[in-house]
């Protein structure tokens, strides 16, 4: 099962991929990708003054840090997984994801940190919810 | 400090710190980027140079832009430029030319990059503003002053809020729209033609809010028709590339 779980570094991320691990755990064969999605910063003016390698690079050092903390938990877990960053509308991103690559199923918390962030991040699972056709478990 | 009562005061001021939060983000992120390849140290004085050197151009050209929108029909100039500005911000963007602006290693090389880049995207944001402040420079380094620190240190939270509330762009673009429409009507060559020039500025404010929010969304709406696939960044820079 190809699976999918969208992170964004925070604890409720974590807990998509403890979940994702149980799964493994219970003898599912998974097909493990992390997907960390990228506000586009780029107006019209950025892309007039920064170079797309720069942009690249800068897309590239957030993603990774974001994705850190779960590619080490899955590693610990002994499972294989595969890493991306994508950069777009995050709900919208998401869900298109899924569907562009194939993938039978996508697993993501419901609101990452707290405070003004667990207040916006909390309806992007909603937001997902209105654009996906594929089966999705919501960690909380 | 009788302008602190009076409520007009607080409105334009409002105006002009949405406007400077709204368009400003960019010209955060260009500075960010732009110092990015330099040391530590460098890039911090760097961000710190090219924010002040924002600043300044920013009251310096609004200054001239405030004297200058006394003049019959620039006015008239300034709100169709306003327009087209406020359609802009509702249209998501699609992916177009890169600039080969190469990111300077050394810190009079980011500097420069900075200072042009600076030049260049205060321009809408003047316009903007000097058309909410009603010729009062108060407002204007009011409203400056208290934008900066939220452009500075909550550039990500309203990435984060336009993200995931489309509306603050529409709300933006219509805000450009109503400044526009209350331009129009206040240049002197189009005053002189209205009985009661003064009645017309909300009514011209609402028509103007109402051409940008409509053109906008339907424009925007024909883009999202049309998007390629998800943008996705390699795990590892591509050795070619460099």
């Amino acid at each position: 099962m190809k699976m999918l779980v969208a992170v964004d570094g925070s604890e409720v991320a974590d807990r998509a991929v403890d979940h994702v691990i149980a799964l493994a755990r219970c003898g599912a064969a998974l097909d493990i990708h992390v997907l960390n999605v990228r506000i586009p910063v780029e107006s019209g003016h950025v892309r007039l003054f920064v170079h797309p390698r720069d942009l690249e690079d800068y897309y590239r050092e957030e993603g990774l840090a974001e994705l850190a903390k779960a590619a080490r938990r899955l590693d610990e877990a002994g499972l294989a997984h595969t890493d991306h960053i994508a950069v777009g509308h995050i709900a919208v991103t998401i869900a298109r994801y899924v569907d562009e690559r194939g993938f039978d199923a996508l697993v993501m918390g419901t609101h990452g940190r707290g405070g003004l962030r667990k207040m916006l991040m909390g309806s992007v699972a909603q937001h997902v919810l209105l654009h996906i056709a594929r089966p999705v478990t919501f960690v909380k | 400090m009788a302008f602190l009562q009076d409520g007009g005061f607080w409105l334009s001021l409002a105006q002009i710190i949405a406007i400077d939060i709204l368009l400003g983000g960019d010209n955060a992120v260009v500075i960010a980027l732009a110092c990015r390849r330099l040391p530590e140290a460098q890039r911090r004085m760097g961000i710190f140079w090219g924010v002040v050197g924002a600043i300044a151009l920013r009251i310096a050209l609004i200054f001239f832009a405030v004297k200058l929108l006394e003049l019959p029909f620039l006015k008239l100039a300034g709100a169709a430029l306003l327009v087209w500005i406020g359609v802009k911000l509702l249209i998501p963007e699609e992916e177009g030319a890169h600039g080969s602006v190469e990111g300077s290693t050394n810190l009079l090389g980011a500097i420069r990059t900075v200072v042009v880049a600076d030049a260049v995207m205060s321009i809408d944001n003047v316009i903007a503003v000097a058309g909410a402040a009603h010729g009062d420079m108060t407002l204007v380094v009011f409203g400056i002053l208290v934008s900066i620190p939220i452009i500075v240190a909550g550039s990500r939270i309203v990435l984060h809020l336009m993200d995931r509330f489309p509306w603050v762009i529409t709300f933006g673009g219509g805000l450009l729209g109503w400044i526009a429409g209350g331009m129009a009507v206040g240049d002197p060559a189009v005053a002189r033609r209205l009985a009661a020039p003064q009645d017309w500025h909300y009514p011209a404010a609402a028509c103007g809010a109402v051409v940008v929010v409509t053109l906008g969304s339907w424009l925007a709406r024909r883009v999202a028709g049309r998007r390629g696939p998800t943008v996705e960044i390699p795990l590892r820079p591509d050795p070619d590339k460099s």
